[in-house]
C-alpha cells in the first residue's frame, strides 16, 4: 500500500519531465552561424572562381605588327592559350567552380535539412583542401608567366609583351588576383571546418 | 546507476582517444621530418645550380656567328627565386613545427589548431613555387614562339634537368604537407564522433 502511491508519483513525474524535454527546439547556438557561414563561403569560392576563368577566356587582343615583306602589317592576336601555363590555369579554375558549386549545393541541402547525410558533408573538407592544393600551383603558374610578360628576362632574351599588348595583360592581372582571393577564400574554408568541428558540443 | 555506466562510457573514449594520438603522433613526425628532409634537397638543387657553356650568337646573318660563353644561374629568373624562397620558409616550418610537436605533447589545446593553419598556408605557398617553377621551365624547355620567347634548355641541358630534379622534389614534399593537413583533419573529425 506505501509502494503504490510512490509508483504512483514517479509517472506524473515522467510525464511532467517529457514536456520539458520535447518543448526546447533542437539547439542551434553557434553551429548554426558556422553551417551559413560555410556556404557564403563556398558560394564565394565559386563566384571567384567563375570570374577568373571567364575574364581569362574573354582577355584575347589584336595589334598590328610590322613584317619585313608587304603589307608590312599583319594581325598578330594574343590568347590565353598560347601559353600551356594560362591553359593549366583556365582548367583547374573550371574544375574548382565545379567543386565549389557541388559542395555549396550539398552544404545549403544540409543547412535547410539538418542532421541528413551529415557524415559527407563533414567530408566535403578533403576536397577543399585538394582544392587549395590545385588553385594555388594554378596560381603561381599564371603569375610567374605574367610576370615574364610584364617585365621580360634579359638573360634568356625573353621580351616583354605588355608594352604592346595593354588589354591582354590588364585582363590577365586582374583574373590572377581574383585567383588569389580565391585561394585565400579555400584556406579560410578549411580553417572554418576545422574551427567548427574543434568546438565541444 | 545512470552515473556509472556515464564513467564507462567516458572512460572508453578517453581510451581510443588517447590510442588515436599515440598513432598519428608518430605518423605526423615522420610526415614532417620527410618534408623537412625534401623541401631543403629542393632548396640546395636549384639554389646550387648553375652552368656556363660556350653559345653560337649570330649577330649580323651575313658575318659567322660568334661565340659567346653564356652562364645560367637560378637567380636570373625571379620564378625560380620565388621557388627556392618558399621552400626555404617550408624547410625551416617543418623543423619548427617538429621542435614544437615534440616539446608540446598534448599540453597546450590550442596548439593544434594553429599548427593546422600554419601547415595549411604552407601547403599554398609550396604548391604555388612547384606551380611557377614548374610554368617558366617549361617554357624554357619548349619556348613559346607567339611571344618570341626562345627555348634554351637545348644548350643548358643539365641545369633544366637539375630544375626539374627539384621540382619534382618539392613537389612530393608539397604533397606529404597535403597528407599531414588531411591526417589531422579527419583525426579531429574521428576524435569528434566518439
Amino acid at each position: 500500500m506505501a509502494n503504490e502511491p510512490e509508483k504512483v508519483v514517479p509517472p506524473a513525474e515522467a510525464s511532467v519531465a517529457e514536456p520539458e524535454k520535447a518543448a526546447p527546439p533542437p539547439t542551434t547556438g553557434p553551429t548554426d552561424y558556422f553551417a551559413v557561414a560555410d556556404v557564403v563561403l563556398r558560394l564565394l569560392v565559386f563566384a571567384s572562381a567563375l570570374v577568373s576563368v571567364v575574364v581569362m577566356s574573354v582577355s584575347k587582343q589584336t595589334e598590328m605588327v610590322p613584317t619585313p615583306f608587304p603589307p608590312y602589317r599583319a594581325p598578330l592576336p594574343a590568347k590565353f592559350n598560347h601559353s600551356p601555363a594560362l591553359i593549366y590555369f583556365v582548367a583547374a579554375f573550371s574544375v574548382a567552380g565545379f567543386f565549389s558549386i557541388i559542395t555549396t549545393l550539398g552544404s545549403l541541402y544540409s543547412l535547410t535539412k539538418p542532421g541528413c547525410s551529415a557524415k559527407i558533408i563533414s567530408h566535403f573538407i578533403i576536397i577543399d583542401v585538394l582544392l587549395l592544393g590545385i588553385v594555388a600551383s594554378a596560381t603561381g603558374a599564371a603569375a610567374s608567366v605574367a610576370y615574364i610578360g610584364l617585365k621580360g628576362n634579359t638573360h634568356v632574351g625573353w621580351g616583354k609583351v605588355c608594352n604592346m599588348y595593354g588589354k591582354f595583360c590588364r585582363y590577365l592581372g586582374a583574373s590572377i588576383g581574383v585567383s588569389l582571393f580565391s585561394t585565400v577564400l579555400l584556406l579560410l574554408l578549411v580553417l572554418l571546418s576545422v574551427y567548427s568541428k574543434k568546438i565541444p558540443k | 546507476m545512470e552515473t556509472g555506466s556515464n564513467m564507462n562510457g567516458g572512460g572508453g573514449k578517453e581510451v581510443v582517444g588517447v590510442a588515436n594520438k599515440q598513432s598519428i603522433r608518430w605518423t605526423d613526425f615522420g610526415l614532417r621530418f620527410l618534408a623537412f628532409v625534401l623541401t631543403l634537397v629542393a632548396a640546395i638543387v636549384l639554389g646550387v645550380d648553375k652552368q656556363t657553356t660556350v653559345v653560337a650568337v649570330q649577330l649580323v646573318p651575313t658575318l659567322p656567328a660568334i661565340n659567346v660563353r653564356a652562364t645560367a644561374k637560378w637567380h636570373h629568373m625571379s620564378a625560380f627565386v620565388y621557388f627556392v624562397v618558399v621552400n626555404a620558409i617550408a624547410c625551416a616550418y617543418a623543423a619548427m613545427s617538429l621542435v614544437l610537436l615534440l616539446a608540446n605533447r598534448g599540453k597546450k589545446k590550442g596548439l593544434s589548431l594553429m599548427i593546422i593553419l600554419l601547415d595549411l598556408i604552407t601547403v599554398a605557398l609550396l604548391f604555388s613555387g612547384g606551380g611557377a617553377a614548374l610554368a617558366v621551365g617549361l617554357i624554357g624547355y619548349k619556348g613559346n614562339s607567339h611571344v618570341r620567347w626562345i627555348k634554351v634548355c637545348d644548350k643548358f641541358d643539365r641545369f633544366c634537368g637539375q630544375v626539374a630534379a627539384a621540382i619534382v622534389i618539392s613537389l612530393v614534399g608539397s604533397a606529404l604537407f597535403l597528407l599531414l593537413v588531411l591526417l589531422a583533419v579527419l583525426n579531429l573529425h574521428k576524435n569528434r564522433r566518439l
